[in-house]
């Protein structure tokens, strides 16, 4: 698969889009040429080329327009929970930018998830999942939410055996990998290869990075504090946010306690490593979409980026694991002014990608088969089950 | 589901340890013992502050000869092709070729430091920090380091 992964990682801007229009792939890529895998089209990312090729997709599951298109409807199917309620987009849903709006999610048990819903954004980038980095990978990710009691409820081979009986599913998993048994290992793999393909970059501040878009006043000044660090000893003021948040993709894969708590009640990171130096680390949530994406924090604590804002400002919390750039005793670090937190909060709204939040590629499948009854891609059969939207 | 197995192994050693793996002939797990009984070196050099510290630890190669990377007299060929990774515990990364590292190339010694102005690192910056002398920008200067890995460039 070293092939395709070269392949994938030359597609870039202009080039993926004149490969939408390019056949041989196939060939080139060595697919098998049995008539199980003959019909499979390797699927075209776009994306920026400052996005960088350090993808993260396993050898054994590379994208395909089929399997991205089933993953898309497993990822909107209710069945993979207990209660026939709930699906991966009831707490990830599209106009939130994958987000539910809530400080913790609720799931079949109507008890509270443990943390906040996390935004689905440039996963393809993504090398630990979780707010505590916990998955090496999409599809390890994708069992922990399926069998979660307060989540969907459901084991993962409990949810094969249901989709087993559906009209829907078996020839679409025949077409994919090439058998039609439904397996937790067969459903995992197409949902991570459709949330790689949830990219987001075409906000006003990825226009601007082309030179496509003018700055306002104010959304010049946030960007200059967000990318500048503080040398109060300089007379240099900045919020050094792009220290965590920056790069294109407005993240960095790092982990970090962010000064929420003296003492956390939530150890993190340390959950999973058991290093003391994770006590109250969290992943650097990307800032891609911030402003859909309330309440914030892991614990969903603050409710608006004013909050947030604040909290960076003025409210940070000293402890053994503080990340070094937020001591709140470092003279070289400034406060904020109110009028410099607006400028931010203008600044971050030019990360909103509309285009994002209304692709019809990401939408549910399932709503679109009822209101139109059709679909190109791949063939339905007509009595897929009754869904509620 | 991996990670269910692999959260007891961590759960072992709470203690940092510094990992050496990859393109290795002896792939190594240094606990801090081990490390504190390296010779170490002391180097002068300015952080970001602006300032010079006394640093004292471990040059970087000493810790790559331990685990058998090809340096000196094998540092040559498609062995010059590999780089290093250095990984800190918050997930930071850092890149280093071969020959930036090697005595048989460079004059200046990056130094896994465990002390600063005769005190250990602080929390937060220690255990282990690489030093790396006259360079302009201190970002390679990686706090916590927890991994390194020796790669062939593909």
């Amino acid at each position: 698969m070293r092939q395709l992964r070269w392949l994938l990682g030359s597609f870039t801007g202009i080039g993926a889009m004149a490969l939408l229009a390019w056949s041989p792939a196939r060939e080139i890529l060595h697919l098998p040429k049995n008539p199980r895998t003959s019909q499979l089209e390797p699927y075209p990312f776009i994306y920026p080329a400052a996005f960088g090729n350090r993808f993260t997709i396993p050898d054994n599951n590379p994208l395909t327009k089929q399997g991205v298109y089933l993953g898309r409807l497993l990822f909107y199917e209710t069945r993979l929970s207990s209660t026939n309620k709930i699906s991966c987009g009831s707490c990830h849903q599209q106009h939130r930018a994958f987000t539910d709006g809530l400080p913790f999610s609720t799931g079949v048990s109507g008890r509270p998830t443990r943390r906040n819903s996390m935004s689905l954004a440039n996963l393809l980038w993504v090398r630990n999942f979780f707010w505590d980095g916990r998955a090496r990978s999409l599809e390890d990710q994708a069992l922990i939410p399926l069998s979660h009691p307060d989540e969907m409820g459901q084991p993962a081979v409990v949810a094969a055996r249901k989709l087993q009986q559906m009209a829907l599913y078996p020839p679409l998993f025949k077409q994919v990998f090439g058998s039609d048994i439904i397996t937790p290992e067969r459903m995992i793999r197409a949902i991570a290869q459709f949330e790689r393909t949830l990219i987001s970059a075409n906000s006003p501040y990825d226009a601007y990075l082309r030179g496509q878009y003018v700055l306002s006043e104010a959304e010049s000044r946030g960007l200059k504090l967000f990318t500048t660090a503080p040398a109060m000893e300089r007379q240099v003021r900045g919020g050094n946010c792009a220290h965590c948040h920056g790069g294109p993709k407005l993240y960095q894969e790092v982990f970090h306690n962010n000064g929420l708590d003296r003492i956390p009640k939530d150890p993190g990171r340390r959950e999973i490593t058991g290093m003391e130096q994770d006590q109250g680390r969290f992943r650097v949530p990307t800032l891609r979409n911030i402003t859909l994406t309330a309440p914030y924090m892991h614990d969903g604590r603050f409710a608006s980026l004013e909050e947030v804002l604040d909290h960076y400002s003025d409210h940070i919390q000293a402890s053994s694991t503080l990340s070094p750039e937020l001591m709140p005793t470092d003279v070289s670090r400034n406060q904020m002014t109110p009028q410099e937190k607006q400028d931010l909060i203008a600044f971050l709204h030019l990360f909103t990608d509309q285009g994002f939040i209304t692709n019809p590629a990401f939408s549910d499948p399932h709503l679109t088969h009822l209101s139109t009854q059709k679909s190109s891609l791949p063939p339905q059969k007509s009595q897929s089950s009754p869904r509620t939207p | 589901m991996t990670f269910l197995l692999a959260f007891p192994l961590f759960s072992l050693r709470a203690q940092p340890a510094l990992a050496v793996t990859g393109e290795v002939a002896k792939p190594l797990t240094l606990a801090a013992e081990a490390i504190r009984g390296l010779p170490h070196s002391e180097i002068t050099a300015k952080d970001r502050d602006g300032k010079e510290h006394r640093y004292k630890g471990v040059p970087l190669v000493d810790i790559l000869r331990l685990a058998g990377v090809s340096l000196g007299g094998d540092l040559r060929g498609e062995n010059l092709a590999k780089y290093v990774l250095v990984k800190a515990s918050d997930g930071y990364e850092v890149l280093f070729a071969l020959p930036e590292i090697d005595p048989d190339f460079t004059v200046r010694t990056i130094l896994l430091a465990d002390a600063a102005d005769g005190a250990p690192l602080p929390q937060g910056v220690g255990p282990y920090r690489l030093i790396v002398p006259d360079e302009k920008k201190p970002a390679r200067w990686i706090r916590q380091v927890a991994a390194i890995e020796v790669r062939f460039a593909k």
